[in-house]
Order: C-alpha cells, then structure tokens, then sequence
C-alpha cells in the first residue's frame, strides 16, 4: 500500500514510456471502412485578415444561473484585421480540434477588466458568434503570465478606440478621403456605364445612389468646419 | 432523458457508442467536447444521452452522434437496447479505481454481441491524477481483443481529440486524416444600444469578482 518516491517516480517513468509508444501504435482491429471521404480543401474563414496579435491561453465563459465561470477553451486567441474593412474580431481555437470557441467583433463600445483574484486574466462582453448565432456572452481569457495578459488588454482597447475613431471618419472627418473615393466611383461607373449601356434602369439607379452620397458627403465636409 | 436530436446533416454522420463503469468520466469526457467545460460534480447518466459532436478534417466535416449511456446498473435503462446500429465505440474505465478496468471485459463482450467488427477505443481517464491504481504497464485487454487503447485526461484534454481521431481514420479507410481548423464565419454586425451596454458593464463587475476554476496550469491544451 505504501507509496513512496522512488516507486512514484517509475509509475511516471512507464506513464510517459507508454504514452510515447501509444501515440503510434495502432493495436487496433482491422476493420472494413464504411466511408469514403474524399480530401477537401481547408479554409480558415481568416486568409483575407492578418493576425495583430497571436497568444496561448484560457477562454471562460460566464454561467449567469449558476454565477460561477466554465471553461470554454484552451488554445490560441487571435486579435484579426480585416485586409481591407480594417475591421478587428477576436477568433479563438481549441488547440488539437481547432474548433472555435470565440468569434467575435471588436467595437468601440467594448471594454476589457481585469479580472479581481487573478492578475494573469481579464474580462469583457461580447455579441459571440462562435455557434453560428449571435449570443451574448462575458468572456474571461487567462494567459501564462501577467505580460501577456497586459499586452492582450492593451491590444484590446487599442483597436477598440480605433474603430471608434473609424466610425467617426466614417461620418465626418475623412470627407476629403470619402470624395476622393467617390470621384473613383463616379469614373468607374461611367465606364459601367459604357459597358452595361443596355441596362439602362440600373445605371439610373446607380447613379442615383451616387449623387445622395455626394450630398452626404457634402454635408460631412461643412460639419467638421464648423466644429472646429 | 435527453433522446436524439438527429436531424439529417448533408455530411457523414456515425453513431458512438460510449460504455464504462459509472463515474469514470463519460459525461464529462462528451461535455468537455460540446462546450469545453470540466464538470466536476457527478451526476449519473440515466439510460442515455445522445449528443452530436462534429468535426472538421483534412476530407471534410464528419460528426459523431455521442450515445452517453449510463454506467451505473441501476439507471442502465434499455443497457445493451443503445447498442443497436453503433457503427464504432469507446469503452472507458477511470486508471485511479481498479474496478473500473475489471469491468472493462464485461463491457466488451456486452458491446459485441450487438456490434460486431466496429473500431473500438479503451480509454484510462483521469491519467491526471497523481496516485493511479492502474498503470499503463497493467492495462493489457486492448492486446488481447484488438482495441485501441489511449491515455486521457478530460480534465487536463490529454489526448483528449486522439479517441476520434482514431475511430474517424478507421471508418474512412485514411490514415493520413487529421483535424483542421473550422472555418471562422464573418460575425455579423451588432448595434449596442447604451442600456444593454451598462446592463453589459454591471453584470461584468460582478462576473469579475467571482474566481476562475483550476487557473493553476498554463499549459493550454
């Protein structure tokens, strides 16, 4: 019954010795398969975004009936940037399975705690999409040591006062930007125009839609004017 | 009893069958899969529950319909009734009670007298704990009846994907299947309005008092 060192250490020894050898082993009967699975090609859903931030940890999520926090995920959390919205989600994945266990869009109306008893974690809100629906959930995420944690909640809060910034270009500030943007509308169009001459109908509508943006955009640029 | 929620998928599905002395780990090996949270209260199974896990490969998404049948006798229900139309298995037994993998025999040939020629994994839960009463070296029944056998920890997710690798590579005929990363949709956008976001801030206050389960390991698996 004893237990003392010497043989604890040999349990772990054979533990490990087993352990080793089973990962290629395969002791198993030779059955017939019942399917034919063809190879496929992998997308991520993530080749149009780059990766701002790239960190092991925990992901927990918060069990409102049974006020306590449930493990969500172990793995990789991952801060992306779309290539061209510039827009910024939080994807994470169950390491081994690589399923997803957060997916969400980091908004300027988000902000990131610490989190009381542990100084390696922190928490926020977010609308999650990881199942395929949206569903509200508090998230705490817990990283090997309190640097990480403190550059992740840096991270964090960086963008989301950027897309904040983001959305106030969007309506005022970077008019100058918005026409010249729209003055390459317009020329692509024209030559839609030239193209599509037939689709009479659509061009109207198109141009239509465009000269209400350019008001608006009009608008835009006297508003910051103004304030200023 | 939670009975199937087997609607049709347009991919390859495959019934699991799960058997094994009660509390050895069967829920929570399943519930740590489905949601990826560690239960550490033991509430047997009563006869079974059926649970859809899926997951993406190398040849595509494949899903398991888990059968989570109960391990103690006295809630078995329909028992061996589950077996029917399983098309591959996993008998589990709990390394720290030596009972468990007495039983592991029993188990066996109940499954196939109902199942014959499916791929079978053994799997010694709770490797984790430091004091096991049975050693890998002890564990030799796989050997004997051409199983699979795997080292697991639902708690720690030691080897916790091999299982399904194992029995996905087996009913394909692949050797070469591995898992892959599903793919991560654009969510969609959400208006907060300021209401629901101090709804948001107070439940978060108070959320972030409340302690974390287990934050002693960093290992992150």
């Amino acid at each position: 019954m004893a237990t003392n060192d010497p043989e604890h250490r040999e349990d772990e020894e054979t533990a490990a010795a087993a352990a080793a050898t089973a990962e290629d082993e395969d002791t198993g009967a030779q059955v017939a398969p019942i399917v034919k699975l063809e190879e496929v090609a992998v997308t991520t859903g993530e080749e149009n975004e780059d990766a701002i931030l790239d960190l092991k940890s925990k992901l927990y999520r918060f069990d409102k009936d049974g006020n306590q926090w449930k493990e969500r995920g172990a793995g990789t959390v991952k801060l992306l940037k779309h290539k061209e919205s510039g827009k910024v989600r939080l994807v994470m994945r169950q390491s081994k399975t690589l399923k997803i266990c957060a997916n969400h869009l980091v908004l300027p109306t988000m902000s990131v705690q610490e989190h009381a008893g542990n100084d390696k974690s922190c928490v926020w809100h977010a609308a999650d999409f990881a199942d395929g629906e949206l569903k509200d959930e508090l998230f705490c995420i817990r990283f090997a040591s309190v640097e990480n944690c403190k550059h992740f909640m840096e991270t964090f809060q960086e963008v989301a006062e950027s897309q904040l910034k983001k959305e106030e270009n969007k309506d005022a500030s970077d008019a100058a930007g918005l026409l010249e943007k729209l003055s390459v509308e317009e020329k692509k169009i024209e030559e839609k125009a030239k193209e599509e001459a037939p689709l009479v109908t659509k061009d109207d509508k198109d141009s239509k839609s465009d000269t209400v943006k350019e008001e608006d955009a009009e608008k835009k640029t006297e508003e910051p004017a103004s304030s200023t | 009893m939670a009975l199937p929620s087997q609607q049709p998928v347009d991919y390859p599905s495959f019934k699991l069958v799960i058997v094994g002395d009660g509390g050895t780990g069967k829920t929570t090996f399943v519930k740590r899969h489905l949601t990826g949270e560690f239960e550490k209260k033991y509430e047997p199974t009563i006869g079974v529950e059926v649970h859809p896990l899926d997951f993406f490969t190398n040849r595509g998404k494949i899903r398991f319909y888990c059968w989570d049948t109960a391990g103690q006798e006295k809630f078995g229900g329909l028992r061996d009734g589950y077996y029917i139309h399983g098309q591959c298995a996993i008998i589990m037994f709990d390394v720290t009670a030596r009972l468990t993998y007495k039983n592991v025999p029993t188990w066996h040939r109940d499954l196939c007298r109902v199942c014959e020629n499916i791929p079978i994994v053994l799997c010694g839960n709770k490797v984790d704990v430091k004091n096991r009463q049975v050693k890998a070296k002890q564990v030799t029944f796989h050997r004997k009846k051409n199983l699979q056998y795997y080292e697991i920890s639902a708690k720690s997710n030691y080897n916790f994907e091999k299982p399904f690798l194992y029995l996905a590579r087996k009913l394909a005929g692949n050797a070469d299947i591995h898992f892959v990363e599903s793919p991560a949709l654009a969510p969609p956008e959400v208006q907060i309005d300021l209401a629901a976001q101090q709804l948001h801030e107070a439940e978060l206050a108070q959320a972030a008092a409340q302690p974390l389960p287990d934050d002693d390991d960093d290992t992150f698996e």
